[in-house]
């Protein structure tokens, strides 16, 4: 597993410390490593602690929102625009691409480069920048495992190993990482800002070269978006890679409005984002909880929690959401946000059932085992049996339905805002899109429908691969227990 | 437990379990924000809500109220439209408009078993060749689409196909076109068969033809769940240790692979189409509205979006006794192939 020399040092550690020195004291008794991994982290979060504490900030006052009477909201704004005066290393203001041509060369660009390669540029950094960090966080696990772990071996070691030789579930991994980064880093990744482009766009002017006057002009990138629509005549069409007639570059084309499609497609992967991991933190939460009781006591809480999962199956899953989206239209729930609040709390209410049949097994079977009945006879008390007995069990499995389902999630939130129901415009919502560029599927302006579709379609893959691997990491003799998995996985309803 | 015994207590849960969807239903649709007699007849006319109010019997006490659309549903009181269709049964709606979603159904389900189940059977009997990677991995994909987005895709590809097909499906055989709902007259008529066969299997095929792309599209998730989970079950019977036994003992390739390997495969296949009625309800919206089939879900989706709450309830409730019943079918299926029930 290390090399030898490794080995006899970490043995002799072992021998030479008691049995339970704390981490903190093996970190003491050996500060290289972990100092070293330590700076590389504080290095990693420097160059970006603009762009973290401006998400810090946003997060914080879209909950403020929540809250009646919208407290701090000043305070927290003022800290937000504070935070972005930080200068970052992947940000807009550090690598423009929004410049424009004055006859003879690109102006305000990074580096006096086209604004595609600007663009682009920013991309492939703020994706490397990703993996650094992956690879940085997996060193800090080898290091940790070499020289501070005390046992040489624990279960983890092989699900890890296994994980190593799954080229399916690394896939996975990779798409879900690729996703998380588009969602996580939309400001950076996309050419134009959602303000200027997608929410605000007479509110912002910019320049430009005419070739009419040929000089350079000025125009508001609403004006300007009239002007760069795609509505499927070879006229007014602007493709994916290609420059509208304003010096914009636009990777996936524009919208039937003009808007770019890239920025839209980065700002709704938040949205699904974030619908799909909250109503997974509340789904399985509830299933985590429930599995606990259920498996703990039997009996009647069994029958009851059968019962109550039973008849939330037995509802139509897709129609319900549709019914709820219409009733609470028009509530806080669903204006906040484009009504996300809304979608989190109704998947959350009709994907638990899944969640905790998927659970319900393997936490009945580590209810059974022998060291639970001598935690019991010990005189724990039973939530303590839950937490520390028993969840580490089943958490592991929770992650691979949690997995298979999000997919699902994505899909039916697209399939609603699809209908016209779902998330509310302005904010941008990949359904949506599909639903505008419909009429031009089979037209210049196929990239409208076909860019979102093809990208939910490798999401949803990618999440269903991860879950995969981590379904044969963790068990390699499951590869039978399918069915539960393709039932959540499918869970979307129909989408 | 005897599997019988077993059978009968699921079914028996199948009671309380409906009682319980449909309260849920009550809950949402007269404790919402919406008061359903002001979206009938809209805000500015109190006159009106009131008289709504009294019709719709919303004046009573909440418990009244419940007990009232607890009895209404389940004696198939379903009342009847109030903004679509004003004054019509909802019993005849709902026998006008589900016969085309059954249809879908019927062919959707068909389509991804046929389809489905040889692919991952083959799959599962060459494993790791060059055929399994290409099926297992058009399985996954094609469940990873979403049906709304297929359904525009088909849609679009079918519009143009004389172009990218090098045919026109719209006079393929029979001229249909291509949202359209399939007009399914002919089947009250049967004998139509024996006196006017050509003109009669004519209309058949129209009628197919016309649910046949939403059909694909509304069974593709189910298609990939199939040939998956069919090709793990075809795997792991097929290295048990009774087919090493049979095939030691002499008995012959082919006979092991239809008697042994096949017949314990469809075993986890059970839940994986009797869960299609999940699919098909959940789909059937987005389908019917992007193929223009006017079925249940399409109804559904019309009375919710003119928020004709009264319909909406009723036709939840058959929706609600449809799953019931799958789920019956499905206990039934496993009680009477699967040996191993009830001794968990």
């Amino acid at each position: 597993m290390s090399t030898s020399s490794n080995d006899v040092e970490s043995i002799g550690n072992e021998i030479e410390d008691a049995e339970d020195v704390p981490l903190t004291g093996r970190i003491a008794a050996r500060p290289r490593p972990a100092t070293v991994w330590l700076v590389g982290v504080l290095l990693l979060v420097a160059v970006e602690f603009g762009a973290l504490l401006g998400l810090i900030f946003e997060l914080l006052l879209t909950i403020a929102g929540l809250l009646p009477g919208d407290p701090a909201a000043g305070l927290l704004a003022g800290a937000a625009s504070v935070a972005a005066e930080i200068p970052t290393l992947l940000s807009r203001e550090t690598i423009p691409n929004g410049g424009y041509f004055d006859g003879g060369a690109w102006v305000n660009t990074f580096l006096g480069l086209e604004p595609m390669y600007a663009w682009a540029l920013r991309v492939v950094l703020v994706y490397a920048y990703t993996f650094v960090w992956l690879a940085w966080l997996w060193r800090g696990y080898q290091w940790f495992r070499t020289h501070y772990r005390q046992v040489d071996w624990t279960p983890r070691d092989d699900m890890v190993g296994r994980l190593q030789g799954h080229r399916w579930g690394q896939f996975g991994l990779i798409v879900v990482v690729g996703f998380l980064v588009f969602a996580l880093f939309a400001p950076a990744v996309s050419p134009v800002t959602a303000q200027d482009n997608i929410y605000n766009p007479y509110g912002n002017q910019f320049q430009y070269y005419s070739e009419t006057t040929d000089s350079v002009a000025q125009t508001s990138a609403g004006v300007a978006n009239l002007q760069s629509t795609s509505k499927g005549i070879p006229g007014q069409n602007v493709g994916p890679l290609s420059y509208d007639d304003f010096g914009r570059f636009h990777p996936f084309g524009t919208l039937t409005t003009g808007k770019d499609l890239f920025t839209y497609m980065a700002y709704g992967a938040r949205i699904s984002l974030l619908i799909g991991l909250s109503t997974m933190l509340g789904a399985g939460g509830i299933a985590l909880v429930l599995a606990m009781v259920t498996a703990y006591y039997k009996g009647l809480a069994d029958l009851a929690t059968v019962l109550a999962s039973d008849s939330v199956q037995s509802l139509p899953f897709l129609l319900m959401a549709i019914l709820a989206t219409v009733i609470f239209r028009g509530t806080w729930l669903d204006s906040t946000y484009g009504g996300a609040p809304l979608l989190i709390v109704v998947f959350t209410f009709f994907y638990w059932p899944f969640l905790w049949r998927a659970v319900r097994g393997p936490a009945f079977q580590i209810a059974e085992q022998e060291w639970i009945d001598a935690a019991k006879s010990y005189g724990q008390k039973p939530s303590v049996i839950m937490r520390k007995h028993m969840i580490p069990y089943v958490v592991s499995y929770m992650l691979i339905y949690a997995s298979l389902s999000l997919g699902g999630v994505i899909i039916a939130v697209a399939a609603l805002s699809f209908l016209g129901l779902g998330i509310s415009p302005p904010t941008p919502e990949w359904g949506r899109i599909i639903a505008a560029g419909q009429p031009y599927v089979a037209s210049p302006s196929w990239h409208i429908s076909l860019i979102p579709g093809i990208m939910i379609t490798l999401v949803v893959t990618g999440f269903n691969a991860f879950g995969d691997g981590i379904r044969d990491a963790i068990d390699p003799q499951s590869g039978g227990s399918e069915d539960g998995a393709a039932a959540a996985a499918a869970g979307g309803g129909g989408g | 437990m005897s599997r019988w015994r077993y059978f009968l207590k699921r079914v028996l849960l199948m009671v309380p379990v409906t009682i319980t969807g449909m309260t849920i239903v009550f809950v949402v649709i007269r404790l919402g924000p919406i008061d359903p007699a002001a979206a009938i007849v809209g805000m500015n006319n109190p006159e009106g809500i009131a008289r709504i109010r009294e019709q719709l019997g919303l004046t009573q006490p909440l418990w009244q109220q419940y007990i009232e659309f607890m009895v209404d549903l389940l004696t198939f009181d379903l009342g009847q439209s109030w903004v679509i269709a004003r004054g019509t049964p909802a019993y005849d709606l709902i026998l006008i408009y589900a016969p085309r979603t059954i249809w879908l159904g019927v062919w959707s389900v068909l389509i991804a078993v046929v389809v489905g189940i040889p692919l991952g059977f083959y799959a599962g009997l060459n494993p790791n060749t060059g055929g399994d990677y290409f099926a297992s991995f058009g399985g996954i994909v094609w469940r990873a689409m979403p049906n709304f987005w297929l359904a525009i895709i088909l849609v679009a590809v079918l519009s143009q196909s004389q172009e990218l097909l090098g045919f026109s499906w719209e006079s393929w055989i029979v001229e249909t076109d291509i949202v359209t709902p399939p007009d399914l007259a002919f089947f009250t008529e049967p004998m139509g068969l024996l006196t006017n066969t050509s003109a009669w299997t004519n209309e058949l095929i129209a009628a197919l033809k016309a649910v046949a792309p939403a059909a694909l599209v509304l069974g593709s998730a189910s298609m990939g769940n199939e040939m998956r989970i069919g090709r793990t079950a075809v795997l792991e019977t097929i290295n048990s240790n009774y087919v090493e036994t049979a095939r030691a003992k002499g008995v012959p390739e082919r006979a092991i692979v239809w008697k042994h390997v096949f017949r314990n495969a469809l075993i986890p296949l059970v839940p994986i189409i009797t869960g299609e009625a999940f699919l098909l309800i959940g789909g059937s919206v987005v389908v019917e509205v992007v193929f223009a089939i006017n079925g249940l879900g399409y109804l559904f989706y019309t009375a919710i979006q003119n928020a004709d709450l009264p319909l909406v309830g009723s036709i939840t409730f058959i929706f609600i006794l449809v799953l019931v019943a799958t789920n019956i079918l499905q206990d039934f299926l496993y009680t009477l192939i699967d040996p191993r029930i009830g001794y968990e």
